[in-house]
């Protein structure tokens, strides 16, 4: 290749071989004046940052069944884990599936093997055994919108019988657009319309019951690593938070700076472009600002607050050469830091075969130890602010970002986007880009399109998870629908199901279905009668 | 003049796990190289087995996103309905997984895989020759 390198950042933004002052875009002198904690909260969320609180270590986990799920997360909050978050069988969770249903017996064998298989309350119980959610903080699952309300309502329900004041419960839920509808489209939905009303009754039953708990978490983390690039990541994050804001306001019921304050726990994906990730962090919190007040007239700072827990790209983890996804892991999460993250998750080395072995969960959270302790990190807030490289980055981001959001809001609105899958295409044809850049080797991965000769003294194989696992979870469901009160079970069911059907709030009825140990299946039952399904716009 | 059928390739995900992205990079790939892409998504093991009857496809490629077990099922039924029928297998398939599927002469491409390699395993695999690959478009 005879052709001069065109330097450029992962997402297209034209690299120049060094910056200055000249770079440096007008506001920047004000802007270097503001301290972290000060508005519009580019040099960060808080004054003090890492000093006054750490970020979160927050890894995903769990697989199996429900006691394996407990061990692996008292597992990893006994080395240093600072939250948890639970991860559920896709197969059954994401599609509200019993295991008893037609698909999962289809391929029993599939059962517990990304998450554990939770049927119901008691599941929860068991997983939550000896963990004090009251302290801890904690994410109980519910990814896709649909699963949302259910595991939402088993976590709190289990706070309760526990006598614990709901008003004090640390955690965040999901429930996100990327994941339902773009990154991981299910056999079968709730459409964008009924997702949108399910966020908005949990946005609006925080606000009411549970002060403290981040209701619904918009993840650009999906949406990136379905192929949007940092600028399009950043656009869409607002252009969903735009959606649920609009409902909120619609309804009337809440005040909208309450609402904002809930919308605003989101999460992105920090991958291998090191400063390209730390200019989208601190871009997103001014973004978020502006947006609140040009758009909404909102003022309060709370509100205003944008907070960020950041995961490395699963995509970044190559198969081939498993320990170099260790530094990968390192420097991608070195990404959320430099960028001022309130919480983070680094991927397993493991990550292209399997979920975590206990040892690649454990390589992880000692990432982050180190970075947390042993690098000196956390004594200064926004170390980069005032770079000439930095700063102009992050404007450059944030303008690009603004132009996306407008092609978003040209197209209908985020929800149009996703039914359209014009989404989709766009995520489309950067997926194809980046693989047929890589392919070439104009984009490097060591160990992968370069440097492929492997020495490793270690054969590592995957983490296996464990088998039988149907069989333990159909023992469970069946031992649930036979103690249970039927007649308790079938009247919640049924005001479930009006709930459904009404204007009101669908949490209340979701809490009271759980507490008479109605099944997760049993809810997707109502959900698929009451609201059908999602057109889907691929053909996947 | 001579008119060839194309050469068609069924595509299933095995798995409820929804995520496309390896999936449809492939249908993309395969469609560039000049093969007929029927893709049947988030199937059941016998629905994939009835789509290989009904389909007459050329070769099948399976998106695995679950358990091995599920398939060495599907491969088996594949190997016993029509024992000519060539298959190939993509997605985050573990080490030993791989292994295992390799002994039954399957060919496994785990993420990372070219697409060049992807394409060219379908022509060696159907027994299109270059011939075929003439008008794809190059990357």
């Amino acid at each position: 290749m005879t052709d001069a390198k065109e330097w450029a950042t992962v997402s297209g933004i034209p690299l120049k071989e060094y910056y200055s002052a000249e770079d440096l875009p007008d506001a920047l002198e004000r802007r270097v004046g503001q301290r972290p904690g000060d508005r519009p909260f580019v040099r960060g969320a808080y004054a003090g940052m890492y000093r006054t609180k750490p970020w979160r270590i927050f890894q995903l986990s769990g697989y199996g069944n429900p006691e394996a799920e407990g061990e692996r997360i008292r597992f990893l909050l006994d080395h240093g884990e600072t939250g948890f978050i639970m991860e559920h069988d896709r197969n059954t969770a994401d599609h509200l599936y019993d295991v008893d249903h037609p698909e999962v017996v289809a391929r029993k064998e599939d059962i517990g093997l990304n998450g554990a298989v939770i049927c119901g309350v008691r599941d929860y119980e068991t997983v939550l055994k000896g963990i004090p959610i009251e302290e801890v903080y904690g994410h109980p699952g519910g990814g896709v919108v649909q699963h949302g309300p259910f595991a939402l309502a088993c976590y709190w329900t289990v706070a309760r019988r526990r006598g614990l004041d709901l008003a004090r419960l640390p955690g965040t839920g999901q429930s996100d657009f990327f994941l339902t509808y773009l990154g991981c489209v299910t056999k079968q939905q709730v459409s964008t319309r009924v997702g949108l009303r399910f966020n908005a009754d949990i946005i609006e039953f925080c606000a009411e019951h549970l002060p403290r708990w981040v209701p619904v978490s918009i993840a650009g983390y999906n949406g990136a690593e379905t192929g949007l690039n940092s600028y399009q990541e950043l656009a869409a994050v607002f252009g969903n938070a735009i959606e649920y804001l609009d409902e909120i306001k619609r309804r009337g019921r809440i005040p909208l700076e309450v609402a904002a304050r809930g919308a605003g726990g989101v999460n992105f994906r920090v991958g291998m472009d090191l400063f390209e990730d730390i200019a989208k962090l601190r871009a997103s919190r001014r973004m978020w600002s502006r947006l609140l007040e040009t758009r909404y007239g909102i003022t309060d700072e709370k509100a205003q607050r944008l907070r960020i827990h950041s995961l490395t790209a699963g995509s970044a983890m190559t198969y081939p050469q498993p320990l170099n996804n260790i530094v990968r892991g390192t420097i991608m999460a070195l990404a959320g830091v430099l960028g001022g993250t309130q919480s983070l998750g680094v991927s397993g080395y493991d990550e292209a075969m399997s979920i975590p072995s206990e040892h690649a969960h454990q390589t992880s959270l000692r990432i982050q130890q180190i970075l947390q302790e042993e690098s000196n990190l956390c004594a200064v807030a926004d170390p980069l602010g005032g770079a000439y490289f930095i700063e102009s980055l992050t404007e450059s981001l944030e303008d690009k970002a603004w132009e996306f959001l407008a092609q978003i809001e040209e197209q209908g609105g985020f929800l149009a986007t996703l039914d359209s899958g014009w989404l989709h295409a766009q995520a489309h044809e950067n997926q194809h880009n980046e693989q047929v850049e890589a392919d070439s080797g104009r984009r490097a991965v060591v160990g992968l399109n370069r440097f492929s000769e492997d020495c490793s003294p270690y054969q590592i194989d995957g983490f296996e998870g464990s088998t039988g696992e149907w069989e333990n979870a159909k023992a469970r469901l069946d031992d649930v629908r036979t103690q249970r009160s039927a007649k308790d079970a079938i009247a919640a069911l049924k005001e479930l199901e009006a709930a459904c059907r009404s204007d009101g709030n669908v949490m209340p009825a979701m809490m009271a279905a759980v507490d008479a140990d109605v099944t997760l299946g049993e809810i997707g039952n109502v959900c698929r009668d009451v609201f059908g399904d999602w057109e889907t716009p691929i053909g996947v | 003049m001579q008119i060839n059928k194309p050469t068609r390739v069924l595509l299933a995900k095995t798995g409820l796990d929804g995520h496309w992205r390896g999936v449809s990079l492939v249908a993309r790939c395969l469609r560039d190289a000049g093969f007929e892409v029927i893709m049947i998504g988030m199937s059941q093991p016998d629905e994939i087995l009835q789509a290989a009857i009904d389909e007459d496809p050329d070769l099948v490629g399976l998106s695995v996103g679950g358990h091995v077990d599920v398939v060495h099922r599907i491969i088996e039924g594949l190997q016993a309905d029509r024992p000519e029928l060539p298959i190939f297998v993509g997605g985050a398939v573990a080490p030993w997984a791989k292994r295992q599927i390799e002994d039954r002469g399957v060919e496994v491409y785990p993420p990372g895989s070219s697409l060049d390699d992807i394409a060219e395993a379908a022509c060696r695999l159907t027994g299109v020759n270059d011939r075929a690959r003439q008008n794809e478009p190059s990357v």
